[in-house]
């Protein structure tokens, strides 16, 4: 990377996340909060303790990640009879059925794209941390394929909702949702904090320290 | 940091949200775009017609959001019974079930922060069509900017393309007008906000309210 890039940053400069206006810092508020000229809100000119947050966020996605997948996460009620699935065994039964398509996004969306997410994100903390083999223009493009995936493992919970709510035939049969479906809510939530907690910035920052 | 920043003309100038690389501000016109040299991402752009498309846009969701959360989206029959559920079906079950996180949240991703930015976008698009432009659009403007990442309509349409595929074996599957006004409520949602353009937004608000 070359470094007749200037940034913002080097210009004491600071870009509202908000409304993209540039700011200009005086020479004491370089590490508070700053107010925007333009939309009045407050930031900083990087997320603050973006690193520490993220991976505390991430931490707990993890730990909720564990019990969403142990749970059932859906009880298919057949004339009283309950047969509770968990995430794994659903995409197993999709199989079984020849469904591959559907098994194959479903298992994206729900063990795929969580386990990625999780795991990019530490990797990026510890590169920007530490600088070791930092590529920035790599590390920031994968960034933001994790800040796009990260809604649709939202998926698996609206196909449990729906299917509470559609099929509701009395004692022939029912759906009810499991317990897993808190945990595995709370994993897609506390992971796409996590993403937005992240500064893809410091990927930067921390290559120009280094050169 | 030097000293030649008190000379610096912050409307001159554009930074990379993504990387932080500043540049001189580029002259765009209708359709134009810029990228970052150093992460390629994109740090401006300058839509056509974006509020003439976008106020039309939503207009036409908020036609179409009564339609698509009450009208029944699918239907099952099964021994001789019916039942059928539309999207607000999905939260009131979950709420008398005792899922009261996930109800919430099913509400909130797939028809609040939707239903909000919709409205929005149809605010904002309203008054700079009539020209009726006010100073407190500058903060309404900047809290629509916090539901960016959060509504989820196109992945609950996945979680309806995978519920009935679900259902197709072993029920009768249905489908109702609920489903048609959903489609194309996601369609104008989604359309509202790619045809929203907010550097010209707050560029206008900026040339009208700020010093």
């Amino acid at each position: 990377m070359s470094l007749s890039i200037n940034t913002a940053k080097n210009s004491n400069l600071a870009l509202c996340p908000k409304c993209h206006k540039l700011n200009l810092l005086s020479d004491e508020s370089a590490h508070e909060k700053i107010q925007c000229i333009r939309c009045h809100g407050f930031f900083n000119q990087r997320k603050s303790h973006s690193l520490q947050y993220t991976l505390a966020w991430n931490i707990a996605a993890l730990i909720a990640f564990i019990p969403a997948n142990l749970y059932p996460i859906m009880i298919i009620y057949s004339l009283g009879i309950g047969d509770p699935s968990t995430i794994l065994s659903g995409i197993g039964q999709f199989v079984d059925q020849g469904l591959y398509p559907i098994a194959v996004i479903i298992f994206t969306a729900s063990i795929i794209v969580p386990l990625l997410k999780i795991i990019g994100l530490f990797v990026l903390v510890y590169r920007a941390y530490t600088g070791i083999r930092l590529r920035p223009d790599k590390h920031s493009k994968f960034y933001h394929a994790l800040e796009f995936l990260g809604p649709w493992s939202m998926l698996d919970v609206f196909v449990v909702a729906l299917l509470v709510a559609v099929v509701e035939l009395g004692f022939v049969t029912s759906v009810a949702a499991g317990p897993a479906i808190n945990y595995f809510t709370l994993t897609v939530i506390f992971t796409m904090i996590a993403a937005n907690s992240f500064d893809p910035r410091l990927l930067w920052d921390k290559k120009q320290n280094i050169e | 940091m030097d000293h030649l920043s008190n000379n610096i003309d912050t409307k001159q100038l554009i930074a990379c949200l993504q990387c932080d690389a500043l540049y001189d501000k580029p002259e765009l016109k209708q359709g134009q775009s810029v990228k970052c040299l150093r992460c390629g991402s994109t740090m401006a752009e300058r839509k056509v017609d974006s509020i003439e498309r976008s106020f039309n846009w939503s207009l036409a969701g908020i036609f179409l959001l009564i339609p698509a959360i009450l009208l029944p989206i699918m239907g099952v029959t099964l021994a001789g019974q019916y039942h059928h559920a539309s999207l607000l079906d999905c939260i009131i079950v979950l709420i008398e079930r005792g899922y009261y996180m996930i109800a919430v949240l099913v509400f909130l991703f797939a028809i609040a922060v939707p239903v909000v930015r919709l409205l929005g976008s149809f605010y904002i698009t309203y008054s700079f069509k009539f020209n009726k432009l006010k100073p407190s659009l500058l903060h309404f403007f900047r809290a629509f900017h916090h539901l960016d990442n959060w509504a989820m309509l196109n992945v609950f349409m996945l979680g309806i393309v995978v519920s009935m595929y679900k259902l197709i074996d072993d029920t009768e599957l249905s489908v109702n007008m609920g489903l048609l006004a959903f489609i194309l409520w996601l369609i104008s949602s989604t359309m509202a906000s790619v045809a929203l353009d907010p550097d010209y937004i707050w560029q206008k608000l900026e040339d009208e309210f700020v010093d």
